[in-house]
């Protein structure tokens, strides 16, 4: 038969922002599939001219789905730019936010997105295979689901006052202290996001052992991973430095995300407008590395949070206590970090210095740059400014989580389009797969606007001479 | 009067994608309610018998004040896949899953009522066409335009109570 090309595309507000091609050959199998990334980002240019400032309110704007991650990370390369370093209370404060963000971007991933895949089955009918399914399928599960989402967003409310683009942290620290009676109303809550976690890990653990033929077969690869640690390699969300381990789990660098461009080069395939990150010394592909919850699992050693802790050592044992290399288990390193991130609130809320009202420095030492660094829930989001000694930025460059998982998304991609797809007839069941192996990263990829209605997935099967010979399409 | 809550959504820094905002203060402007200066400052549910919210995206605890409601006309914007410049209909019933994004359809908030708060108030959706999805606030001129008519269409659509 002739050479095809699948193209599965979903149509998203702004057209085209990324797409899978899988290349068939003559033999009906696949050659080759790509993810591509449409969309270029002119975020920074943007950005450009701006003061230091106004950061942290326009940063958040590129994307829906973290909006925290970018006005955090923007207010400690302000930080660093304006030699302005936030007292204690105001750092504890940032970081709960954070831990807000994380619980619920990571909650609404696992039981939201990810759990119409695992909870009713790759293969299940598309018209339920869904979060209404889900819903219909577990009542109660749904409940506790949206709760635990609710909660993450209620801490981030209560530091941030509004709801959409919260004021909160801006160079030098906060703005706002935290009330008493706004830590009780968080602390009431903790013990039912614990719980609900708690449901969504034993979901994930039984799951796991009904699918591991799956799990053993899904993109599973070996890379380097990234992220961030605390000063004796524990996991760090908020502030640390980034520790690089290699596909073995022998560390290649420790160093101060300050330092990001001595280590990380981008490479550029003429196939998407998003770049590939690497490590430098290993040079490209070779230095290709993965972030994000399976990531940080993997360059952490232990988790400072009793609970997490002992699900880190589960984690660890999947792999012999070598780095896991299984993409669906990115959804088993969400939880764990889940459950950290609402031990983490815990630990926080009962420091002394967390109601204190020393929340901002307002001193000023003009550093002439300034890089701010973060995990984000979907991987290392990295700010740097460059900045006129009045504040005005003369250049902007950012990494976002996603960048750093293009390669990794991509070879997923084409991992699970050669194991599932292995004839000329390609069903539904096995096209979700290939779209599973890029929501397994999380990715941000829609920029801050939305779809409207239905996200239809799109397959043509297009022959040599751009004749298409099928198309297969579901309103996912 | 039904209890009605008119929820618009988008992002108001990316030109035609928050139409909607535009289309709530208008609203707001005909109900002589206070329009907020900035979008970042909102609309949010304030008991009203016609309650105005606006928000980024939807979220799945939102089924939850969905349920207080008699109607909700969701208000968006949709781009030249979409063959309308601009429609009112009601919700589809048959909501899917977006593939990677964590916004939530009108469909699936509503499922959440349903399922999880045993409301079912009755929905419509009303979406603009955007034409430019740049970083700026300002509606293109052809959205602009569609943006006066969808007022005139949800302002119907209130009164028709």
């Amino acid at each position: 038969m002739p050479a095809q090309k699948l193209t599965i595309e979903p149509v998203t507000r702004i057209e085209g922002h990324a797409k899978v091609t899988i290349h068939m050959n003559d033999a009906g199998k696949v050659e080759r599939a790509y993810m591509h990334v449409n969309e270029f980002r002119g975020f920074e240019k943007f950005c450009e001219g701006r003061m230091y400032f106004e950061m942290p309110y326009i940063t958040p704007r590129i994307c829906g789905i973290c909006p925290v991650s970018h006005h955090l990370a923007a207010a400690k390369a302000g930080d660093a730019l304006m030699g302005c370093p936030p007292p204690r209370p105001a750092s504890l404060l940032r970081e709960l936010m954070h831990m807000g963000q994380v619980i619920q971007s990571h909650g609404m991933h696992f039981f939201e997105l990810a759990g119409p895949d695992l909870l009713l089955g790759f293969d299940a009918d598309p018209a339920t295979r869904n979060v209404v399914g889900l819903i219909q399928a577990n009542p109660d599960l749904a409940t506790k689901a949206v709760a635990l989402r609710k909660y993450g967003q209620e801490i981030i409310k209560i530091l941030g006052g509004r709801r959409i683009h919260p004021l909160f942290a801006i160079p030098g620290g906060v703005n706002k202290a935290l009330k008493p009676e706004e830590r009780d109303v968080i602390l009431a809550g903790l013990d039912e996001a614990i719980a609900t976690t708690q449901v969504g890990i034993s979901i994930m653990r039984d799951w796991a052992e009904k699918n591991m033929e799956d799990i053993n077969k899904f993109a599973v690869f070996p890379t380097g991973y990234f992220g961030m640690v605390t000063p004796d390699n524990g996991l760090e969300l908020y502030d640390g430095q980034i520790r690089l381990i290699d596909q073995t789990g022998e560390q290649l660098e420790k160093f101060d995300g300050a330092n990001y461009l001595d280590h990380i080069a981008e490479h550029v395939e003429n196939w998407s407008y998003l770049k590939f990150p690497y490590y430098k010394k290993l040079g490209w592909p070779q230095g290709v590395y993965r972030v994000g919850p399976l990531g940080r699992l993997n360059v952490a050693e232990k988790i400072d949070t009793p609970l997490a802790n002992e699900e880190l050592k589960n984690f660890k044992a999947l792999n012999n206590g070598n780095p896991v290399e299984n993409t669906l288990y990115y959804h088993y390193a969400r939880l764990i970090e889940t459950l950290f991130a609402i031990e983490r609130v815990r630990v926080l809320l009962d420091d002394p210095d967390i109601l204190s009202t020393d929340i901002l420095n307002t001193q000023r030492s003009f550093q002439g740059q300034g890089v701010g660094v973060i995990e984000a829930p979907r991987g290392t989001l990295i700010h740097h400014y460059w900045a006129e000694p009045n504040g005005q930025l003369t250049r902007v460059n950012l990494i976002v989580s996603t960048g750093h998982n293009n390669w990794a998304m991509s070879n997923a991609v084409d991992s699970v389009a050669k194991t599932y797809i292995t004839g000329p007839e390609v069903h539904e069941g096995l096209l979700n797969r290939v779209e599973a192996a890029i929501r397994a990263y999380d990715p941000c990829l829609s920029c801050s606007t939305h779809a409207v209605g239905q996200m239809p997935m799109v397959v043509d099967v297009v022959d040599p001479q751009g004749n298409t010979i099928q198309t297969l399409r579901r309103n996912a | 009067m039904p209890h009605t809550l008119i929820i618009g959504y988008g992002n108001a820094d990316r030109q035609d994608d928050g139409a909607a905002w535009h289309v709530l203060t208008r609203i707001a402007s005909r109900l002589g309610r206070t329009v907020p200066p900035a979008p970042e400052e909102g609309f949010f549910p304030e008991g009203e018998e016609i309650d105005l919210w606006y928000e980024l995206q939807l979220a799945p605890e939102m089924g939850e004040d969905f349920a207080a409601y008699d109607r909700i006309c969701f208000v968006d914007a949709h781009t030249g896949d979409i063959p309308h410049e601009i429609f009112l209909r009601p919700v589809d019933d048959s909501p899917p899953a977006s593939a990677f994004t964590h916004h939530l359809t009108p469909a699936a908030c509503l499922a959440l009522t349903r399922s999880v708060y045993g409301k079912n108030p009755e929905a419509v959706l009303l979406s603009i066409r955007g034409y430019s999805f740049g970083f700026a606030r300002e509606l293109s001129d052809e959205t602009a335009t569609l943006v006066d008519q969808a007022v005139d269409i949800l302002w119907d659509w209130l009164k028709g109570s």
